[in-house]
């Protein structure tokens, strides 16, 4: 039996190094709620380079569904930009957008409803290739059928529609439709959240090979803190919409700075009855995106928050260790560490 | 001691195919397990493996085309699945607390928590207004929520989804039942809003020496908040043990299969097939029913395998069992 | 089981069980489907069935009593009730079926348009729809038709313009839920321009409603164009159309020939109630939550 922790990811070449093939820059994204402004994502600023799997975690509330919507201009942002392989996605016409989508793709939370009930799953995983190559009729069903092969799905599937299908299989045939055209970028809103473990171990397994085979880049958003710790690269924690920390997986996840990852950290069961928890019990509730505080978006549930903490936003800054940022002044005097 | 002995339960669902043939699918098989006071049970198992089944079964709760066919679930010496459905209403709610997964839409959308608090009590036993008000108050306050005696005022819709997961919970205990079975109480929750809901669970057990059957198929959840562990596939209890035994010495290749395919212990690139597709009930393989799916499938396992007793409780139903039991995974 | 020998007599046995599981499931559609498919065929074959020709005038046979000569009588002009009866059931479906259609091409892509767009352009193609609706269709019916003049087309463009509202509801509802659906936004990340999302994903899962309403609306379209018939503004004598029949025969009622409308008039009503049932166990067997 392994140690929790032993997963680290090792990639050859150094990721630092690589192009950023997507940029978010002090994006913001406001929603009308019955004449009250909801403040789903605030000045968020990340970049994901080429190749690499950048986790996203965080709780109901936090904004990530809707960044993995923003990146892909599937929503409109209130303000800032969303730079893809250096073209800034707001200033593209339709067309030009809808052009691109071959390069970057997403893959939703629920199979079941994210395919038309009414086509068979084949024609979905060629359509992309049927909108954004010139291929033959015949060259795109082998195509399919090699994409088919490619996420194991059994070709007989192909002719079948997604009700004929089970999750786990449904969940395949998103992935073959988001990789038909190679992107080089997939966004992943939950992919395994609604399957089973069995069933999500194969499709990480199939996500962590498609990213080593096809290198493509991944923006995970997840709130399964193991499925993340597993597979990223690189983690991004929000809290309020909000980025309260960043950086490489292995010392987020093995020693977070900001007092909410902590919290978020120590609330994670690892499936082991040995493995000791050192629970830290959040008080309170998430705050309204409604009503923000005017501080540190947590100040109000933090253990180790100074009066200072609510007076202004802390900034997202480098804490010195490798190249991870952190949204907390008590990091720089120590006080940061909860009592765990 | 003994709360709830489930013995040999077995539920068959009934239904017509397109083609208007009769088919029938034994979605229990023979399941037994017991909860104890003082402790808390997990019943694990992928998507329709029969967890929720078999609560719905013990409770009175299926509909059609589900049946319960044979078997006994004895709760208090009596069997609640020859029960009449009043003395059952009686039980349920009052002896037997009920936690489902959705604290949506089990609150009552056009009645206050308090309210409902006290219609909860009153369903069972006629209670003062102002003593069965006091109660509620008690109640929530006990489910860990802030200003308890405000929010007896508030509305279903005003409340987060783990303040309304914390309603339910209170709701459940209000009439001090001696036993809770939770149907997936944290699914859908945050994780830290989890862990407060588990630790209230926890302690509310212990210090009412309850007994508790929590339905989930977070393995997480289960290794830290149970006592004991029953893991079921297709219908049937595969391996049933203490949290220690099964979690450390895990002898089924289902269990063995479902913890390494936690992402705590996945291997990414290992090249291991892992899971395939879930289990027909109305076509279950002959013997065995893993065993299309089993890494070490043999001839013998067309026949059905024996429960294996590996000491302490530590049930397996696998030819193998003994074979497993302390190998790495 | 992938033998093709046996393959071929094995096919039709699941067709003919499938039916047999389709009409337990529901029995409303079933009677309403050998109701519709008895009318449907008594008009195909209304020739081969019908003793008399249908608009043939007897000069000595007027208001003769149904007998074993005339199976319904006579009316006031001497023609065989019987035949004219089932040669309505022609008439009768000549007006629905090219309606309903209409019907349907009018409303179904104003429906998913509309839909689709939303804001200001919904806003005010549905108040248009319902100042539409809530103004007495039948009212509407007869002037237009007064204006027009009285033939079948006329009747048939009315009745299809003044239903198509419906349809278009019923889309609409369904591209209203299905647009914030995850399969539009996957199908719109995927790279589908606006017309084919609409057309390849939005339209062949919001139709079904409309389909299951088409039955009914049939039965609307054959009331109205009797009600037109009937108020002497439709199809006119001696066309054997049911509304004209049961209009020729109101004046004989009190006079006490009551075959001349009695008749025609059961036969609208059972024809009505077979559409009604079809459309109702249609909804019930496409509506899932609805299913056994």
């Amino acid at each position: 039996m392994n140690a929790i922790g032993d997963t680290d990811q090792t990639t050859a070449t150094p990721l630092a190094e690589r192009r950023p093939i997507l940029t978010a820059r002090d994006l913001v994204k406001e929603f009308d709620v019955g004449g009250a402004t909801l403040h789903a994502v605030n000045d968020v600023n990340f970049t994901i380079r080429q190749g690499e799997i950048v986790g996203m975690v965080g709780e109901s509330g936090s904004g990530k569904s809707t960044i993995g919507r923003l990146v892909l201009s599937l929503l409109k942002q209130t303000s800032g930009d969303v730079t893809f392989d250096g073209e800034n996605l707001a200033s593209l016409s339709d067309k030009a957008l809808r052009a691109l989508r071959a390069r970057m793709q997403i893959v939703f939370q629920d199979p079941w409803s994210a395919l038309n009930p009414r086509m068979s799953v084949g024609r979905q995983i060629g359509e992309p290739l049927l909108l954004h190559t010139n291929l033959s009729r015949s060259e795109r069903r082998q195509r399919v059928e090699r994409l088919a092969e490619r996420v194991r799905l059994p070709a007989k599937f192909l002719s079948r529609t997604p009700a004929e299908l089970s999750g786990g299989q449904l969940q395949r045939v998103c992935i073959a439709r988001a990789i038909a055209t190679e992107p080089e970028l997939v966004v992943l809103d939950e992919p395994t959240s609604s399957l089973d473990l069995s069933v999500r171990a194969g499709i990480l397994e199939l996500l962590a090979e498609l990213r080593r085979e096809l290198g493509v880049a991944m923006l995970f958003i997840s709130h399964d803190l193991g499925t993340v710790k597993l597979i990223s690269d690189r983690i991004i924690v929000l809290y309020l919409g909000t980025i309260v920390e960043e950086g490489p997986a292995s010392l987020v996840f093995g020693a977070p700075a900001h007092p909410y990852t902590q919290a978020l950290m120590s609330a994670h069961l690892p499936p082991n009855p040995r493995a000791p928890l050192k629970r830290h019990v959040l008080e309170g509730e998430v705050p309204s995106p409604i009503n923000l505080p005017k501080g540190c978006r947590f100040a109000s549930r933090c253990p180790v928050a100074l009066p200072e903490c609510s007076d202004s936003l802390p900034p997202l800054v480098a804490t010195g260790e490798e190249d991870r940022r952190a949204a907390c002044i008590r990091i720089a005097d120590g006080g940061n560490r909860l009592n765990l | 001691m003994t709360l709830l002995a489930i013995d040999n339960l077995e539920t068959d669902f009934v239904s017509r195919t397109l083609d208007d043939e009769i088919r029938v699918a034994h979605a229990l098989n023979k399941v037994s397990f017991e909860v104890n006071r003082g402790e808390i049970v997990g019943l694990v198992g992928e998507t329709g493996a029969g967890k929720s089944l078999t609560a719905q079964s013990v409770l009175g709760l299926l509909r059609a085309p589900a049946r319960v066919v044979g078997g006994e679930a004895v709760f208090d010496g009596r069997d609640l699945l020859t029960l009449p459905p009043a003395e059952m209403n009686e039980l349920r709610g009052y002896e037997i607390g009920l936690v489902v997964q959705n604290p949506r839409t089990s609150l009552d959308p056009l009645c206050r928590i308090g309210d409902q608090l006290v219609r909860m009590q009153r369903a069972h036993r006629p209670v003062n207004g102002r003593v069965a008000r006091k109660k509620a108050v008690d109640m929530l306050a006990a489910v860990g929520i802030p200003e308890p005696e405000r929010r007896m005022r508030a509305w279903p819709h005003e409340l987060s989804g783990g303040m309304a997961q914390r309603v339910l919970m209170a709701m459940a205990l209000i009439n001090e039942p001696r036993l809770l079975i939770a149907d997936e109480p944290t699914t859908g929750l945050d994780v830290t809003v989890q862990a407060a809901i588990l630790d209230l669970l926890r302690q509310i057990v212990l210090e009412r020496s309850m007994g508790a059957l929590i339905i989930t198929h977070d393995l997480g959840v289960v290794a830290h908040y149970c006592e004991r562990v029953a893991v079921m596939f297709a219908g049937s209890i595969v391996e049933e043990g203490t949290v220690d035994a099964v979690f450390e010495t895990p002898s089924h290749p289902y269990t063995r299969a479902l913890l390494s395919a936690t992402p705590e212990r996945l291997k990414l690139g290992s090249g291991r097939q892992l899971g395939g597709p879930p289990p027909d009930l109305y076509n279950l393989p002959i013997g065995c029913h893993y065993r299309d799916r089993c890494e070490r499938v043999r001839d013998i396992c067309t026949t059905p395998p024996p429960a294996t007793d590996l000491g302490e409780g530590h049930r397996v139903q696998c030819h193998f069992a003994k074979d497993l039991e302390g190998q790495p995974l | 089981m992938t033998d093709t020998a046996v393959a071929t007599p094995r096919r039709r046995n699941v067709l003919t069980s499938r039916i047999k599981g389709l009409a337990r499931r529901s029995p409303t559609a079933a009677v309403g489907f050998a109701i519709v498919g008895l009318f449907a065929l008594g008009g195909i074959f209304a020739p081969l069935i019908t003793p008399y020709d249908p608009v043939h005038s007897f000069p000595r046979e007027i208001l003769v009593d149904p007998g074993s000569t005339f199976w319904f009588g006579t009316d006031g002009n001497g023609m065989d009730i019987f035949s004219r009866v089932i040669f309505g059931a022609r008439y009768a479906f000549a007006i629905a079926v090219p309606a309903v259609l209409l019907s349907l091409v009018i409303g179904v892509p104003l429906g998913l348009w509309v839909g689709y767009v939303g804001g200001a352009l919904d806003e005010v193609t549905m108040r248009v729809l319902d100042a539409l609706r809530v103004f007495p269709s039948i009212i509407l019916a007869l002037a237009v038709v007064a204006a027009a003049g009285p033939s079948v087309l006329n009747v048939v463009l009315v009745i299809g313009v003044l239903d198509s509202p419906i349809f278009a509801r019923v889309v609409r509802a369904e591209v209203l839920a299905l647009r914030s659906s995850t399969m539009v936004e996957a199908a719109k990340a995927a790279g589908n321009p606006t017309w084919r999302i609409v057309m390849v994903h939005l339209l062949p899962n919001a139709i079904q409603g409309a389909m299951a309403q088409s039955a009914v609306r049939a039965a609307w379209a054959i009331r109205i164009s009797a009600a037109l018939a009937f108020l002497g503004v439709g199809i006119q004598v001696p066309t054997p159309e049911w509304g004209v029949m049961i209009r020729q025969g109101a004046e004989f009622m009190v006079t006490g020939q009551w075959w001349v409308a009695l008749f025609p008039g059961v036969a609208l009503m059972i024809l009505m109630l077979g559409l009604n049932m079809l459309g109702d166990g249609m909804q019930d067997l496409l509506n899932p939550r609805r299913r056994g």
